[in-house]
Order: C-alpha cells, then sequence, then structure tokens
C-alpha cells in the first residue's frame, strides 16, 4: 500500500510540489474529493458526426432535398417528438430518453465554425479561440485546478482518460494530473523495484521539460502501485450487460474504477471513426448503435450499483456535418450538431429547436447554442466550479440539468 | 544566409561546447536511434565532421546494405501478402534496427508522421508497404517528389477518399489535409480554398490499383485558389502548393520538431531554415544536413530537451546495448511501440501523432518501464534467451564493480556518468535481491525519467 509517507519519500527526490495522481486522494489526501463527489464522464465523438442523421429532422422538406442515397427511412425513426426522431439504431438512447435520463441539446456550435478536426477540436477541449491557448490548458484541466483553487486545497482532484491515444488536452492543467489507461493491465507495473525519480541534472537543460517527465513518471508509478492495491482489495466489478465493443469496454473500465473508490471528478474517454467522407450508411448505424448501447449500459449499470446519483454523461463531437451529402455516399465537415448530456442528473427531454435545414449558411447549419452555454452549466451546477472563472466569461445556461 | 548571425551556423568544437562523449550521443539518439559503443567511440574520435558525415551517407559499420536489402525485401514482400498487419510493422522494426542507414529510417518515421496514413482505413498491406518504402525512397528528396508520389498513391487516395472526389460534390477530405497538415499548415488558406482545391482535385483515382486521372470525373472550369485564377489541375494545385512560402516554413517546422528539442528554434530560426528551404527546391537533405552539423544543434540548451518516442526508446535500446543480431521477436516489438502509443501503420488520425511530451502519459510509462523489465529478462525473443547485457562493459574492456558499470552504461545511454541517476540506480538494485543485479540496473536506467529525453 502507498501511504502518504511513502509517497511523500519517494516525491522528497524531486523538487517540486507532488502532485497526487487521482486514484491517490484517498488515502493521500484527506482533503481531495470525497467518495461522494460528482462526477463527469465525457464522451468525445471523434472525427464529427453527422447530427443530421443522428437526431433527424424528419418533419423537415429539407432533410430528403439534402439527403438522398443517406436518408433515412421516416417510420424507423426513434421519434422525440412530431418534428425530430433518433436514428434508427439508437434504441438504448431512445429508452434513456423515455425515462428522463437524456437530454438532446440541439444546434450545438460557436460562432465562425472552424472545419478542420484538430482546430475544432482545440476549441471544444479548451473553450478559446486563440491557438496559443490550444497547447496549454484544457477546459476540463482548468475546471479542476479551479476546484482546488475555490477549497482551498493543494491536491487537485484529478482526471482519468480511458483510451489508447494521448491525454487529451481537455484535461491538460496547471496543477491536476491527467491518469491514463485503457485496460485495468496497463497500470500492472512488472519492472520490481521502483527506479526514483530525480530531476535532470545535467547543466544547461531546460529544467521545466526535466521535471514534468519526473512528474509523470513518479505519478505514473504511484498510480500503478495504488491502482492495484485497490483491485486486489476491493475486487470491484462491473455488471455482465455491457456490449463487446470498444466504447462498451471503456465505459465498464470507468464503471470499475469508480465502484472501486476512485476519487477522480472527470473520466474521459472517446469513440473513433465519424469522419464519414464516404460511404457512411453502415458505419454510422454501426458507430450510433456501439454509443446507444454502451452509454445505456453503463447508465443501468451504475443505476444498479446506487452510483447513478453522482453520475453525469456528455457526449459530444468536434463539428456536425454538410447538410448535403456527396456524391460518395458521405458527408463532408459541417458545423453545429448534437450534443448529449445523460444520466438520473439531467433534466430530460429536447432543449432548442430542431435545425432548420432551409435556412443554412453556405450550406452548413447555423448554430442555436454555443457550447460554452453547455460547460457553462455543467461547471456551476454540476462540477461546483465557477464558470466564469474557467471559460473567462459567463453564459447564459441552458436547463440541462433537473433542480 | 551564410551570414555572420546565420543561427544555422556549422557547430565547431570549443571549450564551452566540446566535442566529447554527451555530444556523440546526442546525435545518435536524436538523428539515428542511437549507437552501440564501437560506434561511439569511433565518432568521439573521428570529429563531428565525419560522424554526421557517415549519417547523411548512410554508411552503416560494414558494407552489407545489398544483402540487407534483399533480406529486408524478402521479409516485406511475406509480410505484406499475409493479411496480418503485425508482420509489416515487425518488418519495419527489423529494417530500423539492422539498417546500415538509420537516419534514412528516421526520416521515414518522420515522414510517417508527416503523411499519417492508417491501415484502419486503407485495410490493404500492400498499399501501406508501397506507401512506406515511397517514403523511405524520397526521405531526402526536393519535397515536392516526394509530396506528389505520395499524394498520387493508391493508400493516400483510400484514406482520404480521393477516389470519391467528383465533378458536381466533391469530397473535401485530400483538399483539405493536404493544405492543412501536409504543406500550408493552418491559417494560410481559406475555407474557399479547401472547396476550390476539391474540385482541381476531381478526376484523381485509383485505377487497376494506381493512381489514375479519370477525365470525366474533373471539373476543369476556372477556380481561384490562393490568388490563382485559373483552370486550375491537381497538378497545378501541387505546384501552388510548393511555391508558397508556408509550406517552406511547415516543412522546416517538421524537421526541426524531429530533429531539434523543445524551445530550441525560435520564429528566427524557424524562418531562417525555411528561406534556406526554399533557395534550395525545398531540399529535405540540405535542410537535414544544416540542422546536424549546426551549432544550435549541439549548443548545451538543445542536449536532453526532447522526449523520446516510443520507436526510438525501443529501438534506440536495443542498438545501444548491441541486441540487434539476432533481433528480438520484431512482432512482439511491435506490439510493445503500441503500448506505448505508437502503433506503426495506425497512427490515431490524419494528423499523426502529436509527440513530444504528449508521448509520457500513465499507461505509456509504466508500458516503458516494464518493456525494460522484459528486455532484461529475455521476453522479448520467442525461444527464451537471456540477453547478456551485463557482459557488455566487459567486452568493451570496462567492467569492473557494480558501481562502475553502471556508470558505463550511464555513458553509454547519455554519454555523461555524472548523472545522479547512477547512485540511485545502485542502490535500488542493491535493495532487492537478485541473481542478475547489473540487468536489473539496466532496466531500472531505462526506466528512469532522464532516459526519456534525447
Amino acid at each position: 500500500m502507498l501511504t502518504r509517507r511513502r509517497f511523500l519519500q519517494a516525491s522528497s527526490l524531486i523538487s517540486l510540489s507532488p502532485v497526487l495522481p487521482s486514484i491517490l486522494a484517498n488515502t493521500a489526501r484527506a482533503a481531495a474529493a470525497s467518495p461522494d463527489a460528482k462526477v463527469l464522464v465525457v464522451i468525445q465523438l471523434d472525427g464529427g458526426n453527422d447530427g443530421i442523421n443522428t437526431v433527424v429532422p424528419y418533419a423537415d422538406d429539407g432533410y430528403g432535398r439534402a439527403r438522398d442515397k443517406l436518408r433515412l427511412e421516416i417510420d424507423k425513426l426513434h421519434k422525440l417528438d412530431d418534428q425530430v426522431g433518433l436514428h434508427p439504431s439508437m434504441r438504448g438512447a431512445k429508452e434513456l430518453f423515455d425515462d428522463g435520463r437524456l437530454c438532446v441539446v440541439q444546434g450545438v456550435g460557436y460562432p465562425n465554425p472552424d472545419r478542420s478536426h484538430f482546430r475544432s477540436m482545440r476549441i471544444w477541449q479548451t473553450a478559446r479561440f486563440d491557438d496559443e491557448r490550444h497547447d496549454s490548458y484544457g477546459w476540463l484541466g482548468g475546471a479542476l485546478d479551479e476546484w482546488a483553487l475555490q477549497h482551498n486545497s493543494d491536491a487537485a482532484a484529478n482526471a482519468i482518460y480511458v483510451g489508447e491515444q494521448e491525454t487529451p488536452v481537455a484535461l491538460w492543467a496547471r496543477r491536476s494530473a491527467a491518469t491514463t489507461l485503457l485496460t485495468a493491465e496497463d497500470l500492472k507495473l512488472t519492472l520490481g523495484s521502483r527506479p526514483a525519480a530525480s530531476p535532470h541534472d545535467s547543466q544547461g537543460e531546460d529544467s521545466s521539460l526535466g521535471q514534468f517527465v519526473s512528474k509523470q513518471v513518479l505519478s505514473a508509478y504511484a498510480a500503478a502501485d495504488e491502482f492495484q492495491r485497490q483491485q486486489s482489495h476491493n475486487q470491484a466489478t462491473a455488471g455482465n450487460d455491457y456490449p463487446d465493443t470498444p466504447l462498451g469496454s471503456r465505459l465498464k473500465l470507468v464503471s470499475q474504477l469508480l465502484k472501486s473508490g476512485a476519487q477522480s471528478r472527470v473520466f474521459y474517454t472517446l469513440q473513433s471513426g465519424y469522419d464519414t467522407h464516404s460511404a457512411q450508411l453502415y458505419t454510422h448505424a454501426r458507430l450510433l448503435r456501439e454509443f446507444s448501447d454502451a452509454i445505456k449500459a453503463f447508465l443501468d449499470d451504475l443505476k444498479t450499483a446506487k452510483l447513478d446519483d453522482r453520475v453525469l454523461v456528455l457526449a459530444f463531437s468536434e463539428f456536425g456535418r454538410r447538410v448535403s451529402e456527396n456524391d460518395s455516399q458521405g458527408t463532408d465537415h459541417g458545423t453545429a450538431g448534437p450534443v448529449f448530456l445523460a444520466g438520473k442528473p439531467v433534466k430530460g427531454g429536447l432543449v432548442g429547436n430542431s435545425p432548420d435545414l432551409t435556412n443554412l449558411d453556405g450550406g452548413d447549419l447555423k448554430m442555436q447554442m454555443d457550447f460554452r452555454q453547455v460547460y457553462a452549466a455543467i461547471l456551476d451546477d454540476w462540477l461546483g466550479v465557477k464558470s466564469e472563472n474557467v471559460l473567462g466569461k459567463s453564459f447564459q445556461k441552458p436547463p440541462v440539468l433537473s433542480a | 544566409m551564410g551570414s555572420a548571425q546565420d543561427i544555422w551556423t556549422p557547430y565547431e568544437p570549443t571549450a564551452a561546447a566540446p566535442w566529447n562523449l554527451r555530444r556523440v550521443v546526442h546525435l545518435h539518439r536524436r538523428a539515428a536511434f542511437a549507437a552501440p559503443w564501437a560506434q561511439l567511440q569511433r565518432d568521439l574520435a573521428d570529429g563531428p565532421r565525419r560522424a554526421v558525415d557517415r549519417l547523411l551517407q548512410g554508411q552503416g559499420p560494414g558494407d552489407g546494405s545489398a544483402e540487407f536489402e534483399l533480406m529486408a525485401r524478402t521479409i516485406g514482400d511475406a509480410a505484406s501478402a499475409s493479411a496480418n498487419p503485425g508482420r509489416l510493422k515487425a518488418w519495419w522494426l527489423y529494417r530500423m534496427l539492422i539498417t546500415p542507414d538509420p537516419l534514412g529510417e528516421r526520416l521515414t518515421l518522420m515522414w510517417h508522421n508527416h503523411f499519417a496514413t492508417s491501415n484502419r482505413k486503407v485495410q490493404d498491406l500492400v498499399r501501406m508497404r508501397e506507401q512506406n518504402d515511397l517514403l523511405r525512397k524520397h526521405a531526402r528528396a526536393p519535397f515536392g517528389e516526394l509530396l506528389e508520389a505520395v499524394l498520387k498513391h493508391p493508400a493516400m487516395l483510400a484514406w482520404l477518399d480521393a477516389d470519391s472526389n467528383r465533378k458536381g460534390h466533391p469530397n473535401e477530405n485530400l483538399a483539405r489535409e493536404s493544405m492543412e497538415l501536409f504543406t500550408l499548415g493552418i491559417g494560410n488558406y481559406s475555407e474557399d480554398d479547401v472547396k476550390e482545391a476539391a474540385r482541381a482535385l476531381t478526376g484523381w483515382a485509383i485505377v487497376g490499383n494506381r493512381f489514375g486521372f479519370l477525365e470525366a470525373r474533373h471539373d476543369s472550369d476556372e477556380k481561384v485558389l490562393l490568388n490563382h485564377r485559373s483552370p486550375l489541375s491537381g497538378d497545378d494545385f501541387i505546384k501552388v502548393l510548393l511555391e508558397h512560402p508556408a509550406t517552406a516554413r511547415r516543412l522546416a517546422w517538421r524537421i526541426c520538431n524531429t530533429f531539434m528539442g523543445e524551445g530550441v528554434v525560435d520564429e528566427q530560426a524557424l524562418a531562417q531554415l525555411a528561406a534556406g528551404l526554399s533557395s534550395h527546391r525545398l531540399e529535405v537533405a540540405w535542410a537535414v544536413e544544416t540542422v546536424l552539423r549546426s551549432k544550435l544543434f549541439f549548443s548545451a540548451e538543445n542536449l536532453g530537451t526532447r522526449v523520446l518516442g516510443p520507436v526510438e526508446y525501443i529501438v534506440g535500446g536495443l542498438r545501444a546495448l548491441e541486441l540487434c543480431d539476432p533481433p528480438p521477436s520484431t512482432l512482439l516489438l511491435a506490439e510493445w511501440t503500441a503500448r506505448m502509443g505508437q502503433d506503426l501503420f495506425y497512427p490515431p488520425n490524419v494528423g499523426g501523432w502529436n509527440e513530444g511530451r504528449a508521448w509520457l502519459a500513465s499507461r505509456t510509462i509504466v508500458a516503458r518501464a516494464n518493456f525494460s523489465a522484459a528486455l532484461v529478462e529475455g521476453q522479448l525473443w520467442h525461444q527464451a534467451r537471456i540477453p547478456r547485457v551485463e557482459e557488455l562493459p566487459a567486452r568493451h574492456g570496462q567492467a569492473m564493480n557494480l558501481h562502475q558499470s553502471v556508470s558505463w552504461f550511464a555513458s553509454l545511454f547519455w554519454g555523461d556518468e555524472s548523472v545522479s541517476a547512477v547512485d540511485e540506480v545502485v542502490e535500488a538494485t542493491q535493495s532487492v535481491k537478485s541473481e542478475r543485479p547489473l540487468a536489473r540496473a539496466v532496466a531500472l536506467l531505462m526506466a528512469r525519467p532522464e532516459y526519456q529525453l534525447a
């Protein structure tokens, strides 16, 4: 077991204030997030999700005009009202909607939309528009830093990223650290004794890089130790009803972590493949089924475990796609699209109007809501962090959470 | 260029920046996946000019390049004919481990990231392998040759949907990424330029498994692109991109990002290198030589300021430790690079890997430590084979007690045995009972924070 004393012993080898990996908080710092703290789980739909074929504006004449080969059969949609319906493969999401556990925010985007995957994703992840800010801190990293500040705690509650790619910039922070893993095995350290971490001491080197590396290495080993301890003590298992898909496995791991008492406030994962420039119909149906089934299984599992009061899920994509399909049975990069909030804490239903396919801006949807409005609601009313301090200004908040 | 203020002026050893083992190791870890002791000593004796010459010319220790190419081709043919992507990854790692031209393989890896193409979508190992060979063949060439070869190859055409970009309803994928990622960089073109470029690229197709141009699909009307007004074709589009100053700048950035440390190259240095590239037909060989010979490259601020990527970590470790003959199972090595976050032929997206600090996350750091343990314990060979790394110092006439041997390995890895790592690793090694304490110390050295930097 990694005691506070041992951790401090280890960290005394490096000349910087110790940054605790999230899952250490329980043993090392009582001041960190309490076990019943509210948790945000973010699912990034990577590549630009075709919002029009996700929350389909079936009553709009423009739909049939814009979509020919990609037109979905209206009677197979899961209708949410007399304007829009969910894609036929989103049965699980529809059940959540009927149960008041899904909130669909329509037409979410930002001014002067950028159609580069990378820049647009950075904008969503940092909630900033100047490129210089795009390599520094993310909105969730900033939220966790702010939380530590507001709670006068020197141990920031941390984030866990479940994924195989690098840690998303959304989680980068000044003080809090993100732990990343893809499977529970990933944090099993087979190297016996620990390589102590000390600052790079050769002359002329960039000390901040050396310190960063030392911090990362020390955090990783400490996280590995603590994770193994929790796994062997708690034997927490997730429900067995998860679909056997990449996103299903990732959410199952998040559930295991939550059940084993992980102290992180933010979990982040992604589902890739939404960049459907060609032959979209089948791919998109498969992706949405994976998304919808995984999120349903996850929320049902948490409900059984009586953890559902604590968990809010946010799903977003960097942009929607062009209203008109292209000639390769796909769609090119577009602008605004739907954002999903799910879980017991949400105010279920539709927010905003269905997209108007007859009133476009250069072939693209006009946005109805700035994504930062959704973030503001999550920050203020869920994570308990002053949104203005994280986003740089205040935004009008949509009614997405139940009072 | 060439003036006294020239940032890229060649390095000459001085008292403040001597040609020592530290700088020899620096050169090889940055540009050539590290090097074994004998090569380090040879280059230390020969001086910087000859050391860099050898890298640029791709001369290995022996003159086995013909045999190597023959062997590599045989393995590559078998790999691409199989349905197993792991074998293609293994083939490339085999090349990197054994090649007489390590800089060539390093550049190939750089281009794989620049033109990041994933088999996830291409789903064709022959095409992926052909693209990889193109990256290698044109690795040092004028950039235009590389750009045209890669854009007009079926792997890229399939990856970015060129085949379905037709007159009337263009598919913008290839047009956009060509400008944003392969040449100009973001901010140097407008959304209208993307649409116009997509029109220029209509008609590009895969015909009989090769690039083909289908006149009937091509939009031959006038386009307005980056201030050019003409019935632009795809070839004209490439020409416009190559002549644009932003392309030289992005190329300079890519090369510096590969060979230079964090925060070492400022805007002015980048601009000078870009200007030089423009006046050298964007010749990559010129820029790489300029960088590797430069005073800035060997300056103290550039030492140990770049995070090693997973492939560099693995290939470099094996090369330095003389474990390439016979090499470990390259299939297993490929799995380890993926665990560390760099799955060859499967970059995360068209933007490639971000590199730098982004390489170091919990799971990838744990993977690095576990790799070093698996390496010294012999788990990387199909038939259990304990690599006698502890015999290495003796083989080079250097061995004595544990502390001295660990110091020797620190010299091999960092060119500097004074780092505090040595004492701490010796202590950590002695605190646990082990049959092979020195082997264990080597694993601990490789798991150190210092080892992650080059």
